[in-house]
């Protein structure tokens, strides 16, 4: 057998051995037979221990994994383990395997003519690709990216850095001013937002080979009175969420003829006196809807909304007043309210573990269950950002994973498996840092400037996607990444 | 035999005393040349700051991104930029040389953009009106629209005061305003109703040349600080309240704590001095932590038991400052952390303070050109 070159032979009792008990939470990766404690060199390291488990596991194409012991991810030799964390080699070590994620290393970038604030992509494994269904499919290297800029454009991407089409200019039915928020509704339909306090729902197409595109306003939504941070969307109930800096929460319909008429004094004829960058208002007729309500009970800006994984009629939002609320949509009623010490500023779902993820202006992220029946706010505090923590997206391929942008000018991807019990609780640590491309190896910059993220998803087929100040949208995925899936 | 040590009150610990600003989380470019004034608006997401380059800036506070700019002159700096009190406007005032302009920046929704012009636009022909009636007070200064270039741009009020004007205050129900010009002896101090288009010379007896002023947060009580001492005047009664002798030789700023009896005061002799009017007319600590001149000390309004200043060492300190509500008990004073990054030019260092509404952040302006928020 090919674990008996792995396992030593020598004496039981030798020091160089300790027994280890190997276990994981991933059933298609679980080993077949329960082989019990087995005894390993304690020179081993985790490539050695990743050989193991493929041999075990009888892999056809080897598996990088990863070692959990104690909650840390072993990065030294076992032997150098047990000495730093004090345990004898006599113990038998239960050891935790979880696929590697693997450094994510920088692909491209598609650069603007100024910050970006908003991406979001279409695939066959994004939000709006899946509920497209065979229809809007987007097969690998023919996705698209769609991102939004504080020049008050949205621009359609192709994989190869091409700009497909642009929206129109503010005279011609576009944004009046810096967009926030920009997300896919499906394939053909986009839905943008920002400090202009519309929402714009627009119509995307293109000819089958993707020569001409183009980006039509479809509807204009008036309600808020500040700032649009952040939007959810949700394509099968036809329902929107926007996080606005007037406090509130929006809740709006993607459909004309659901939406309630726009009330009159936002809209842009109602100043008498307008200035001129409103004299070259709309000229065209875009419909002006309403929200559907606009729901109140934070009392600072609300920085972002989401709907609840596994049910639609359910949101949550966070806010500077250091509150994560809950939401009950069909009544419009605040029905939890979870308070923390830091202003939140974004937001993330994580599942299958029932919590949720907010970024912080103090640095950290904090994981909060936000069931009624916990009993702490603060399930887990993950550090090592160095400015305000403003995006926040889920692995899409690990219940574990996360990652998070930063006006620090770095991403960060964590498993929050790994953690340390510290006086504040449990602590995560950080596995990857991915900087920006544009620094060029130059030294961290004060304040993030010039390189500050503003947001960040991540994308099975397609990477990390993160755009920022640095006028790009930078994509990062580790090696090997996407061909692990069913291995 | 006792332990020195054991008499000394017990001091909380920094960890105990969080949050308090720490690093510097944005940082804003885009003046030419130093910035003299900032102040972040009352719904805390608006930066505003002027400067030499005689511009006002709006910035969105978390970003450091621009999003608005006028030039009021060439020639002369934008020395104090002050937000009006409340949300249901945004109305920003800002005084270059010995001008006054009142802004409603095209920043917020149409409801808000038509109430600030309500507001600013309401004291129109008051003084006509008022000239054929004998109650009505005459303006030391006409008020003026500034002309279509700038009223295009949404400043909408303008007025001379002679002097340049150093210092704006606004009270808290945003009613009126209170300007101050050191050179302008007997009218340096002016309050202006905004209602009226009025400006009053109320203080024309001062002795010493006034430094600033402010509004008390609760009283109708109105503050005046001189190279030396603070007056405090009963505005209803027009009497002299108490004179507040801080033991400085040159003060440059001061600021009372929102509960109304603590008071702070910077000086160019680099103290900075804790006054409690309940216990004495003289300080009851003084502070020497800079090396050059204190140009601004700021309390937290929103709640928080912070304060800070600001010094040509380009140096800024936070303090912990909890008052109690007790006759008996003083308050407790902690140094908390010296904030640092902003460059010192031709021996100036940071120019301007302002505390966030309701966070624990702070922003500086510096004679290094740029803005710095902390948090
Ligand atoms: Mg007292």
């Amino acid at each position: 057998m090919a674990t008996e070159t792995l396992t030593a032979t020598s004496t039981s009792d030798s020091p160089s051995q300790v027994r280890v008990l190997l276990s994981t939470r991933h059933p298609d990766i679980s080993l077949p037979e329960n082989p019990g404690p087995i005894l390993v060199n304690t020179n081993l390291r985790r490539y050695a221990l990743s050989t193991l488990v493929n041999t075990l596991l009888q892999s056809e194409k080897p598996i990088p994994f990863e070692f959990l012991i104690n909650g840390t991810f072993l990065r030294t030799s076992l032997d150098e383990y047990l000495t730093a964390n004090g345990i004898s080699a006599e113990s038998t070590l239960g050891v935790e395997y979880v696929r590697a994620i693997i450094p994510p290393l920088y692909l491209a970038s598609f650069e603007h003519d100024d910050w970006v604030s908003a991406v979001d992509f279409l695939s066959e494994t994004s939000p709006a690709g899946k509920w497209a269904g065979s229809a809007g499919a987007r097969k690998s290297g023919q996705e698209r990216m769609l991102s939004g800029s504080y020049d008050g454009f949205l621009r359609i991407w192709s994989m190869s850095s091409e700009v497909l089409a642009t929206s129109p200019s503010a005279s011609n039915g576009g944004h009046t001013s810096s967009i926030k928020a920009a997300r896919y509704i499906s394939p053909s339909h986009l839905a943008s937002a920002g400090l202009d306090r519309t929402i714009r729902l627009w119509k995307y197409s293109e000819d089958p080979e993707g020569f001409t595109a183009s980006i039509s306003p479809q509807v204009e939504l008036y309600g808020h009175k500040a700032s649009i941070e952040s939007l959810a969307v949700h394509q099968p109930s036809s329902r929107i969420l926007s996080a606005s800096a007037d406090h509130t929460l929006g809740l709006w319909s993607t459909k004309k003829s659901d939406a309630p008429a726009a009330p009159t004094s936002l809209l842009p004829s109602s100043t008498s006196q307008s200035f001129k960058r409103r004299k070259m208002g709309p000229s065209t007729s875009t419909p002006q809807r309403g929200p559907l309500s606009l729901l109140k009970s934070h009392t600072a800006p609300v920085s972002h909304a989401i709907f609840a994984p596994n049910d639609h009629t359910v949101a949550y939002t966070t806010s500077w007043d250091h509150a994560l609320k809950t939401w009950d949509l069909p009544t419009s009623t605040c029905v939890d309210t979870r308070s923390t010490s830091h202003s939140l500023l974004s937001l993330s779902a994580l599942p299958a573990l029932s919590l949720l993820a907010a970024g912080t202006s103090a640095r950290h992220i904090t994981l909060i269950d936000p069931r009624a029946s916990a009993t702490t706010v603060s399930a887990m505090t993950l550090r090592g950002h160095t400015n305000a923590v403003v995006s926040l997206a889920a692995d899409p391929e690990s219940n574990y994973g996360l990652v998070s942008g930063s006006h620090d000018g770095t991403c960060r991807v964590w498993d929050v498996r790994s953690s340390r019990s510290e006086k504040e609780g449990r602590v995560g640590e950080s596995l990857y840092v991915i900087e920006r491309e544009s620094l060029k190896g130059e030294r961290k910059k004060v304040g993030g400037e010039g390189v500050k993220v503003f947001d960040v998803v991540w994308d099975t087929s397609v990477g990390i996607v993160s755009g920022g100040e640095d006028k790009r949208v930078q994509v990062n995925r580790g090696k090997g990444m996407v061909a692990e899936k069913g291995a | 035999n006792i332990d020195p040590e054991s008499l000394l009150p017990q001091l909380p610990s920094l960890e105990e005393l969080r949050p308090f600003p720490t690093t510097c989380a944005t940082l804003f470019r885009g003046h030419d040349g130093r910035v003299r004034s900032l102040t972040v608006d009352p719904s805390g997401v608006w930066l505003a700051s002027g400067g030499d380059d005689g511009t006002v800036k709006v910035w969105e506070l978390l970003t450091g991104r621009q999003i608005w700019s006028v030039k009021l002159g060439n020639e002369e700096a934008v020395n104090v930029v002050r937000w009006r009190p409340g949300t249901e406007a945004i109305i920003l005032s800002a005084a270059i040389g010995d001008h006054v302009y009142l802004i409603a920046p095209p920043i917020g929704d149409p409801e808000i953009e038509s109430k600030g012009r309500e507001i600013l636009d309401a004291g129109w022909g008051y003084a006509a009106n008022g000239a054929t009636s004998n109650t009505k007070k005459e303006s030391a200064t006409q008020w003026t629209r500034p002309g279509s270039r700038l009223e295009e741009e949404g400043v909408l009020v303008k007025f001379s005061l002679r002097k340049t004007v150093k210092v704006i205050s606004w009270h808290r129900r945003g009613e009126y305003f209170s300007t101050v010009c050191p050179q302008a002896q007997s009218s340096a101090v002016a309050i202006h109703t905004i209602s009226k288009h009025l400006t009053q010379l109320p203080f024309r007896k001062l002795k010493g040349l006034a430094q600033s002023a402010l509004f008390h947060p609760s009283q109708p009580i109105f503050l005046v600080a001189t190279q030396r001492y603070i007056r405090s005047y009963d505005l209803s009664k027009q009497e002299l309240l108490k004179i507040i002798q801080p033991g400085a030789r040159w003060i440059s700023s001061f600021d009372v704590h929102p509960g109304g009896d603590n008071l702070i005061v910077g000086t160019y002799d680099r103290r900075l001095l804790w006054h409690d009017l309940e216990l004495s007319v003289r300080p009851f600590k003084t502070l020497r932590y800079h090396q050059k001149a204190i140009r601004g000390v700021k309390f937290h309004q929103g709640g928080l038991p912070l304060f800070a200043d600001a010094s040509d060492d380009g140096s800024l300190q936070i303090f912990h400052g909890k008052v109690v509500g007790d006759m008996m008990e003083n308050a407790t004073i902690v140094p908390l952390k010296v904030l640092r990054g902003h460059g010192v030019k031709k021996e100036l260092g940071v120019l301007d303070l302002d505390w966030h509404p309701t966070q624990p952040w702070l922003v500086s302006a510096g004679a290094d050109g740029t803005c710095r928020l902390w948090t």
